[in-house]
């Protein structure tokens, strides 16, 4: 058989969303791939220009569809810094409760879309069942499953409700041994192993060189967490190891991602426990008016705004799931921001897929990708 | 043991139907009764009732499949049509059957359709040849477990064929994989049949039955039932062995192209494939419909009880391969290639040294001795 | 792992006579949802319905009673037209501009009641616009299921979501807290022509036209053509919604804080 190529995208099994991989091969040999990505464009930055700072957030639920909070999360932050606002710390708190637990259901997520690509059947449901008890948190509080819009510029939407936190606890002490069953299920396999080792590999000087973050450069023995190098919000008062592995392979960002999971349930014991002692007020007192509950016209454009609240930018950088993302947020003085612009980490990750995919076999392409963890909401937006 | 055959049952309703005729139209009485008349339709009926009994059985294994996956996953499978979703199958065949049957503009259209075509007469074919009770077989063939083995190794011509002919290259590649598969699988199976045929002293599938009245073969020939179930998964397409159709990256692998009433026949001939390798599980390692001798007599007498007691150890062989494909990860072909050829073949090989060692001393602990009859 | 130190202990798998280990968990998996799967079987059982919610026991166990549905679920709207007050809010709130004012029977002729329409083929459920309702009246319910067949019948119009308000479903109780600091509604008394246009507008009312003194005229000035009252905006009753300076026509009245 000569070279050819194949499109593996934009609908195919392989790609969990909406984008095209390319690969030249020869026979089952992989000899050049070539990721192409923006099936999926939706202008998110452009729109964002023409919206209220709050009304962003709704588009940044739909950045990632797997791990809205960390976007919100990120763009909110970015959006206090160009504001001057300052949110008050039981708001800190409830959002990194949400980032937290969006963690683990997107590593969740993760697991159920990785297995699949081995070919694992059960352990598929099990992620999804299991990640359906955090949804069933979020939609306690936030009142949506996915799309929570819960953050606000400022602080959060609203408190808790009555008996969360007790629920909450339930749900971490049920994942806390699902981990060890997903392992028995994955690593406890000789499959597994032969599948995912030595897979993929990417070496820590090639993620640098890349841009490649998050769980891959974990991966490859980097210890490189923005939550410790760069603490946002609370997470300088949490206890929490960074999850590491040297192997560089498939079979390190598994273990990476589990570590992390259990990472997780570490940090939100903590910040459950903080939840329940220290009431407090959720969104800030010095807000702009606009900012609050009503959003009706401002009568002659930013005239308001410029005597009121000083220009300002603001960058933020977040771990998400996925990676290190970035926002940047230019605050001209209207009430919509002058220019947002994000860095995806999946889009990184994904760019260097010839450094780490040329070499391996048609077969390992899914499993390759899935370690990846790509999701194409945000590498396009 | 009941004396109810295959064959008498045939000739019954075949006589009934034609002294009936004979009753409404009495001037052809006499010629309908005649009695090769009557055995020309025996034999008719009697492929009816094979058509018709595997057919179902092939469905009732998709619900038994989706059952227990089901449950494996902590869900619950099919449920809504009928019974426990028992109808669920035929709702999906119906839909199938009314679907329009897309051929690609640059198929090869003699290889598209002779392919899944030939592909589910050959896998029917087989239910010509097993025996299914005492009595319930199509005729004493010296050769069946050959002949069996023969016409399932079939299967890689027509899949290349229509793999080929669909001009696509994930099928090409499904293709492929799965002539390399199959080929690479068919010597340790065959070896593992060997093992049998060697202790059981024939290749007839019902002598080889009632070799195993004092113990089932599973025991002494462990190795050669393992060998011979990884070979059957390969040979069955399923996981973990299920890398021609391998979702993840060929799509659906050689049936790709296909839909509507095609796929249903690839679909129908892969689920009778797997009947058939639970069926010869059952009949070389597992004492087919015979019981041992510890078992009540009155669970071994009733009638029918030896149809019920294989279909029963045939859905447990399934339900174990159900097991398999609930908990395993696909592997990959030169991963798959390299088990094949480095570790079942010597396993085979072992198994065939064992099998020689056992008619050699005939007696076993804790099994006990083979039977005097056979050779 | 190079995290000694960590809280959740982990005992590290090892493959086990190559497929044991998984193998065995499916097993065990298996026997825990043999009797009752974590499914729920939707249409037949509802996550809201308060019979299910306390007599299911599932596979998953316990954890899975938090899969109620709260109540501050943000599902489809439910709009009290008594209580409506025109004010727009929820129109201008809306980030999908899915939401149009429209004319509700009953009202005065002359300045007719105008109600939320909202378009659920376009709405996010976002849930500003409860939010944003300074009375209450609009809030969303538990009601997740509107597939239609029709298009059309996606629009839901006041009366609908009227409607819905009578059905008696467990409404959000989430309401925001109203900032202390919220700005006022100012006046540019230079620009003001005393109109009328804003208290004829108002959807609470708050505004009053007050008599200003007309100034005596100097030699050579001349006074600008105007109405000589000018409005007065009662803070407690103001809902901030903005209908004022919208539709000023000069421009003159603005956000501000009140000195």
């Amino acid at each position: 058989m000569s070279e050819m190529w194949i499109n593996m995208g934009p609908q195919h099994p392989m790609t969990h969303g909406l984008w095209n991989l390319r690969v030249r091969l020869d026979g089952e040999l992989i000899k050049d791939v070539d990721p192409e990505v923006g099936y999926l464009h939706r202008g998110i930055e452009k729109i964002s220009e023409d919206r209220h700072y709050n009304e962003v957030i709704t588009l940044m639920d739909r950045c990632c569809y797997v791990a809205g909070f960390a976007w919100e999360h990120l763009y909110t932050i970015a959006a206090e810094r160009a504001l001057h606002i300052t949110p008050p710390e039981r708001a800190e708190y409830l959002r990194v409760l949400s980032d937290e637990f969006q963690r683990i259901a997107s590593h969740l997520m993760w697991y159920a879309a990785f297995v699949q690509d081995i070919g694992l059947m059960s352990p598929f449901l099990y992620g999804m069942r299991d990640r359906d008890l955090i949804l069933d948190l979020y939609q306690s509080y936030t009142g949506a499953r996915m799309t929570y819009e819960y953050f606000r510029v400022g602080g959060v939407r609203s408190d808790l409700p009555p008996g969360f936190t007790d629920q909450a606890r339930k749900v971490l002490d049920w994942l806390t041994p699902r981990f060890n069953e997903y392992d028995q299920l994955c690593l406890g396999s000789d499959i597994f192993h032969k599948r995912c080792d030595n897979l993929g590999v990417l070496k820590a000087n090639d993620c640098v060189a890349h841009g490649v973050t998050g769980p891959m450069i974990r991966s490859a023995g980097l210890k490189r967490d923005l939550r410790k190098d760069r603490p946002y919000s609370v997470y300088r008062q949490l206890d929490f190891d960074v999850a590491l592995a040297d192997s560089a392979d498939v079979t390190g960002r598994y273990l990476v991602r589990m570590e992390e999971m259990r990472q997780s349930v570490r940090i939100l014991r903590q910040v459950v426990d903080w939840l329940d002692h220290h009431p407090g007020p959720v969104i800030a007192e010095e807000l702009p008016r606009w900012l609050g509950a009503p959003y009706a016209p401002v009568g002659k454009e930013g005239y308001l705004l410029k005597r009121h609240y000083p220009k300002g930018v603001g960058f933020s950088a977040v771990e998400e799931p996925h990676g290190e993302a970035q926002a940047y947020v230019v605050n001209e003085g209207g009430e919509h921001p002058y220019r947002v612009k994000f860095r995806s980490p999946v889009f990184a990750n994904i760019s260097a897929a010839r450094q780490y995919m040329v070499g391996y076999r048609v077969a390992d392409i899914p499993p390759i990708m899935g370690s990846v963890d790509v999701c194409v909401g945000e590498v396009d937006r | 043991m009941s004396t109810v055959t295959l064959y008498s049952v045939s000739y019954d309703i075949a006589s009934l139907i034609l002294h009936i005729l004979g009753f409404i139209i009495p001037p052809a009485n006499a010629a309908l009764t005649n009695g090769n008349v009557v055995t020309g339709l025996a034999v008719l009926v009697f492929g009816v009732i094979l058509l018709a009994a595997s057919m179902l059985n092939t469905i009732l294994l998709i619900w038994w499949e989706r059952k227990l996956l089901g449950r494996i996953m902590d869900r619950r499978g099919a449920m809504h049509v009928g019974y426990a979703g028992l109808l669920q199958n035929f709702a999906d065949g119906f839909k199938l059957f009314r679907k329009t049957t897309v051929q690609p503009r640059e198929a090869d259209a003699l290889g598209f359709f002779s392919g899944p075509t030939a592909y589910l007469v050959t896998s029917f074919l087989l239910f010509g040849i097993l025996p299914i009770s005492s009595g319930w077989n199509s005729g004493i063939l010296p050769l069946s477990l050959l002949l069996a083995l023969a016409i399932f190794s079939f299967a890689p011509l027509f899949i290349f064929v229509s793999a080929w002919s669909s001009n696509n290259k994930y099928s090409l590649m499904g293709g492929m994989r799965s002539a390399a598969q199959m080929i690479a699988y068919e010597v340790p199976l065959l070896l593992a049949v060997v093992a049998v045929v060697i202790v059981a002293g024939s290749f007839d599938l019902t002598t080889i039955v009632y070799e195993q009245q004092n113990y089932w073969f599973w025991g002494p020939l462990f190795v050669a039932l393992i060998v011979f179930v990884a070979g059957m998964l390969a040979e069955m397409e399923r996981i973990p062995f299920d890398l021609p159709e391998a979702e993840a990256e060929l799509v659906e692998g050689w049936n790709t192209e296909y839909g509507g009433m095609l796929f249903a026949f690839f679909m129908l001939a892969d689920y009778l494939r797997a009947l058939v390798g639970s069926i010869l599980v059952v009949l070389l390692f597992l004492g087919g419909w015979t019981m041992p001798s510890w078992v009540p007599g009155a669970l071994t007498t009733f009638p029918l009880a030896g149809i019920f007691w294989f279909m029963a150890k045939t859905y447990i062989v399934f339900g174990v391969f159900v097991w398999v494909r609930a908990s395993l990860p696909r592997v990959r072909t030169d991963q798959l290639l390299r088990v094949g050829w480095n570790r079942l073949l010597p396993l085979s090989l072992l198994a065939v040294f064992l099998a020689a060692t056992l008619v050699t001393v005939k007696c076993v602990w804790p099994f006990g001795c083979l039977p005097s009859m056979g050779t | 792992m190079a995290t000694p130190d960590s809280a959740e202990e982990k005992p590290r798998e090892n493959p086990v006579l190559w497929v044991a280990r998984p193998m065995a968990t499916a097993a065990r998996q298996f026997a825990k949802s043999l009797f009752r799967p974590s499914t729920i079987i939707y249409p037949y059982e509802r996550l809201e319905d308060p019979k299910f919610r306390d007599r299911v026991e599932v596979a998953s166990g316990k954890p899975f009673g938090v899969g109620r549905v709260w109540d501050n679920y943000r599902g489809v709207h439910s709009l009290n037209i008594a209580t409506c007050i025109s004010c727009n809010l929820c129109a201008f709130s809306c980030p999908d501009i899915c939401i149009d004012m429209v004319t509700v029977a009953g009202g005065d002729p002359k300045h007719p009641k105008k109600c939320p329409q909202i378009d659920y083929g376009k709405c996010s459920y976002c849930g500003f616009c409860s939010d944003a309702c300074p009375e209450g009246c609009l809030t969303m319910t538990t009601r997740y299921e509107l597939s239609t067949p029709k298009r059309s019948e996606m629009i839901y119009s006041p009366e609908k979501l009227n409607a819905v308000f009578h059905s008696k479903l467990p409404m959000n109780p989430i309401r925001l807290a109203r900032p202390d600091n919220e700005d006022s509604i100012l006046l540019d008394p230079p620009l003001c022509i005393g109109c009328n246009a804003c208290a004829r507008d108002c959807p609470t009312g708050c505004i009053t036209m007050l008599d200003i003194p007309k100034p005596e005229a100097k030699p050579g000035e001349k006074l600008p053509r105007r109405i000589w009252k000018e409005p007065v905006v009662n803070d407690s009753d103001c809902v901030r919604c903005g209908t004022c300076i919208s539709v000023c026509p000069k421009e003159c009245l603005f956000w501000g804080t009140r000195k």
